[in-house]
């Protein structure tokens, strides 16, 4: 079992580097223009999103234009102390506006207890560009405002017999009150080009666990609540960003007190095909009261992306 | 919660760090900051060979007048960026009336002149300051639709730079 996500990486990674190659030469005829200047593609976050690594940014993923489409395809492993999270998508962008993206997530116990426990979610993603161009209007104070929404569905839990759970399979027998769920959320970016920061604000109208990962809602809390996110990048270069994200996340189960995350990051985009992000991440503590394992779980966060 | 405290601390620090930097600079113009006459003029030059060498973009300046086309350039990113010069060109919207610029070609351009600025070693910092200046002028210049397509047939006037 812990083998088939990393033979998936491999082969995604492969296929992924392929399709960027034929990517430079094919955007002539498949109407793609490449049209946008280095890091204003977004980058796929850990959702599918166009964004940094946790949270969402106003901007369309893929390089193209208003006059144009693009697309972005990533590989994301997160690795903490008891757990591992794969995230494997592809978004596509188009006019500069509209932004749809489908995202896999396969997260698995690898320390603790719950060891060799595993959960999957598949998350669809749209957003949509309501106004402001922040990289042109440096004249002007209004930021980039997009607003976007996430349907998510669990896919239920896997293994749960081998760490003595026969029967567990799904995230409400662990108090969620469903398995499927829809995030809606608002980003602000604006870029501060004259400084060389970027920063960006989003809300979050959620009822998911550990990003849906636990399920939506609870046995403390049913309804959704309003989380508060945030970006704060530097621009190092024009192909290198660094910077710092915060997420506030939910508390609906009694067996998960959840915490917010936060990261530290780098993005790179070498090339408008290749893009990396790294980061060191704290998602807090997850699921203490099962595992008696109370401290923060974190660690490195590592995603190849190729679009156009 | 105790993360949340250090974030905010740690933006702070960083927007009071770059607020005291700015203020240190705000004594001399983006003009000296970047190295005065001879620096601007060989932006100009080394701009106008990254265009020139840019299949996106390049064929766009088949019947400029490259000469002027440069001295132009001194005097608007001069005159922008607090230099004592007058730009003595059309406006930016004139001037690409006929070129039907498309918002690929635009970036392409302002990409062209981050190489550039690069090349003839601006620091990126001050590079940002003067695209800020000049990203403004998207909305001039791209025309909703267009088609890329440059219309290159001699102008009525004898101004013809760019």
């Amino acid at each position: 079992m812990t083998n088939s996500p990393r033979r998936l990486v491999r082969v995604a990674v492969f296929v992924l580097l392929s399709a960027a190659s034929a990517a430079h030469a094919a955007t002539d005829w498949i109407g793609a223009d490449q049209g946008k200047l280095h890091l204003t593609a977004g980058f796929s976050d850990v959702e599918g999103a166009g964004g940094a690594g946790l949270v969402p940014l106003a901007f369309v993923t893929g390089y193209g234009s208003s006059d144009s489409w693009g697309a972005n395809a990533h590989v994301t492993t997160v690795h903490l102390n008891d757990f591992q999270l794969g995230a494997y998508g592809v978004g596509i962008g188009a006019l500069d506006r509209f932004e749809l993206s489908y995202t896999r997530h396969e997260l698995n116990v690898t320390g603790g207890p719950l060891d060799g426990l595993g959960v999957d979610q598949d998350i669809i993603g749209l957003k949509v560009k309501l106004l402001g161009d922040t990289l042109y209007k440096q004249d002007s104070w209004l930021p980039q405002l997009a607003v976007g929404a996430q349907y998510k569905k669990n896919k239920g839990i896997k293994d749960a017999a081998a760490v003595g759970l026969p029967g567990l399979t799904s995230p409400t027998q662990l108090g969620a009150d469903d398995d499927e769920g829809t995030d809606y959320y608002l980003s602000a970016t604006k870029i501060f080009l004259g400084q060389s920061f970027v920063v960006n604000a989003t809300l979050r109208y959620t009822k998911a666990n550990q990003f849906g990962l636990l399920g939506f809602g609870g046995d403390r809390e049913d309804g959704y609540s309003l989380e508060p996110e945030a970006v704060l990048a530097y621009l190092f270069s024009r192909k290198l960003a660094g910077g710092v994200e915060y997420r506030s996340k939910p508390e609906n189960l009694s067996v998960d007190t959840e915490d917010p995350a936060w990261d530290a990051f780098v993005a790179w985009t070498p090339t408008r095909n290749i893009s990396l992000v790294a980061a060191y991440v704290n998602l807090g503590s997850i699921l203490g009261p099962v595992t008696g394992e109370t401290s923060d779980q974190k660690g490195a966060y590592l995603s190849f992306q190729v679009g156009f | 919660m105790k993360h949340t405290t250090f974030i905010a601390r740690l933006l702070g620090g960083v927007l009071l760090a770059s607020l005291i930097a700015g203020a240190a600079e705000a004594q001399e113009t983006l003009y000296e900051q970047m190295g005065g006459e001879a620096k601007m003029r060989a932006i100009a030059e080394e701009f106008t060979n990254v265009l020139l060498a840019d299949p996106r973009i390049n064929f766009t300046f088949a019947n400029t007048d490259l000469a002027k086309f440069k001295q132009l350039i001194f005097e608007q990113f001069c005159n922008l960026t607090g230099g004592p010069c007058k730009y003595t060109g059309r406006s930016m919207k004139e001037s690409h009336e006929k070129l039907n610029s498309t918002n690929a070609q635009f970036n392409a351009l302002a990409e062209d002149l981050y190489i550039a600025l690069e090349r003839v070693n601006v620091p990126y910092r001050l590079q940002n300051k003067l695209m800020v200046m000049l990203a403004p002028m998207h909305k001039d210049i791209v025309k909703k639709g267009a088609t890329g397509k440059p219309d290159l047939s001699p102008p009525a006037s004898a101004q013809s730079a760019k």
